[in-house]
């Protein structure tokens, strides 16, 4: 923040100092200008120097979330206290509108049942009171019945791992397969940072260069929300590079999952499944930001 | 008349002044100049018969403060307070409180009712762990960002800062929460018709 403030104060400076007088002035106008830029030049050329000397490599990853599409199964305790909520609420209630009409239509075809019933002294509705609420019940019901809503669970496609829709309750994690080094690993998508963009502009990189991919991912601001560094064996290990830090970012799968392809090396996995396939070092730094909430 | 006549006659001769001979042949009809008025005429005067103006400097000032505490008695009765907007989910309607409505309350068991305290006190334990566990979570989420940013600073200030800045296309963030079901696709949703009855308070 030193560098671009100097500039701003400097430029009106020399305006003032220029306006007074040309010759005595002048030359510390001068003089302060060319600092600022040296000042500037210098920052630069330091920043550049430490980006030289560092010898860790930097890479930016994404952590591609897809969130729950349906409310999760209540656990026992939840069923159980949501009966008797449901009953409770049931006992302190008032009686409705609908239950009255009910209640009143029963006395009524009770009395009519009775032998020495006179329809003259009810109140002559004429032909408007042919509907019965148990009729509009029953009407009801069968609306019901007609629409038929798409099932909850799915047992083929929960165990599909590649597909986007299974284990709609759960929130999924994207993992790819990528060569590190010698041998290919299960890791959620990276790929190495170049001169001139920022790490989140690295991560939406990696995720559009994956093959066959087409997610749309909204990010979630431009700070990493996790980092993982790795030294590389002493084998390779070179003044320049000791080893890779890798900088996670957190993205949110927008809707509408990209069409299938197969023999395409991705995984959605749950949490609890990231075990199997990830390494334990880098599982211990990945799990603290992917939250199971 | 005649004396009047005769008393200018005198003055104008003992004078010496004017020349007789206009007096003389206007006297039928007298010119009555100022400068030659009777003595009866003297106190009732042009000049000082002419009252000078007397200048009220308080009496504008006067009606103007009489006119500014009027308009400030007008708007101290016109400041009513604005009537407050009721809120109808507080107002229990009428209907309601009708007897005839009433549910006969069924007797609890004694087993019922202690069942239904034990299962509150559990609840009450079950949504404690529940609590903590987002907290710890939270908080490890957050100590795990601090640990990237730490990283990245020590790697370079310009992407460090870079992360630092706000994303302003962020926000507005919008994300569907989870159903019931799931959506069946290409499904034609039918038409519902309705009234809106809501009532719109003005104030």
């Amino acid at each position: 923040m030193a560098a671009p403030c100097g500039r701003m104060a400097s430029r009106p400076l020399l305006q003032f100092l220029s306006r007074f007088s040309r010759s005595p002035v002048g030359n510390t106008g001068f003089r302060q200008f060319s600092s600022a830029t040296v000042c500037r030049a210098a920052s630069q050329i330091n920043e550049a120097a430490e980006r030289a000397n560092s010898p860790w490599t930097l890479m930016a990853a994404v952590c591609l979330q897809r969130l729950p599409v349906i409310s999760a199964d209540c656990s026992p305790i939840e069923q159980q206290f949501k009966q008797m909520l449901h009953q409770i609420e049931l006992e302190k209630s008032v009686l409705s509108d609908h239950e009255l009409r009910l209640l009143e239509d029963a006395e009524k075809m009770s009395r009519k049942q009775v032998d020495d019933y006179d329809s003259d002294e009810e109140d002559s509705h004429g032909d408007k009171e042919i509907m019965m609420a148990q009729d509009l019940e029953d009407i009801w019901e069968q609306k019901m019945k007609n629409f038929q809503p798409a099932l909850r669970v799915r047992a083929d496609v929960d165990k599909d791992l590649t597909s986007a829709e299974r284990c709609l309750a759960d929130s999924l994690v994207l993992l790819a397969e990528q060569e590190v080094g010698d041998e290919k690993l299960w890791l959620l998508p990276q790929t190495r940072w170049q001169e001139g963009e920022t790490l989140r502009q690295t991560a939406e990189r990696a995720l559009t260069s994956l093959p066959a991919a087409g997610f749309k991912a909204t990010f979630l601001g431009n700070a990493p929300c996790g980092v993982y560094k790795y030294k590389l064996p002493k084998a390779i290990r070179t003044e320049n590079s000791i080893g890779t830090k890798v900088f996670f970012f957190k993205a949110i799968l927008a809707d509408g999952a990209p069409p299938k392809t197969k023999k395409a090396p991705f995984l959605w996995v749950k949490k609890s499944e990231l075990q199997k396939y990830l390494k334990p070092a880098y599982m211990m730094k990945v799990e603290r930001f992917i939250l199971d909430l | 008349m005649s004396l009047a006549l005769s008393r200018c006659l005198c003055r104008v001769l003992s004078r010496q002044a004017m020349p007789s001979s206009s007096l003389y042949g206007e006297h039928h009809h007298l010119v009555q100049s100022p400068w030659f008025a009777p003595v009866m005429t003297l106190k009732t005067s042009a000049p000082l018969r002419a009252e000078p103006k007397k200048k009220k400097k308080v009496d504008p000032r006067r009606e103007q403060m009489l006119r500014e505490r009027l308009k400030k008695k007008l708007k101290k009765l016109e400041k009513v307070p604005p009537e407050l907007i009721p809120i109808e989910d507080f107002i229990t309607p009428t209907k309601c409180l009708d007897e005839t409505r009433e549910r006969t309350a069924p007797r609890l068991s004694f087993e019922e009712s202690e069942g239904r305290a034990l299962l509150l006190k559990e609840w009450c334990r079950y949504k404690q762990k529940q609590h903590m566990a987002e907290v710890e979570a939270v908080e490890l989420a957050l100590e795990a960002q601090r640990e990237a940013l730490e990283e990245l600073k020590l790697e370079s200030e310009e992407l460090y800062r870079a992360a630092l800045k706000p994303d302003p296309l962020l926000i507005p963030f919008v994300h569907e929460g989870p159903a019931y079901t799931p959506a069946i696709p290409n499904y034609d949703a039918p038409d519902g018709k309705y009234n809106d009855i809501t009532k719109v308070y003005t104030q």
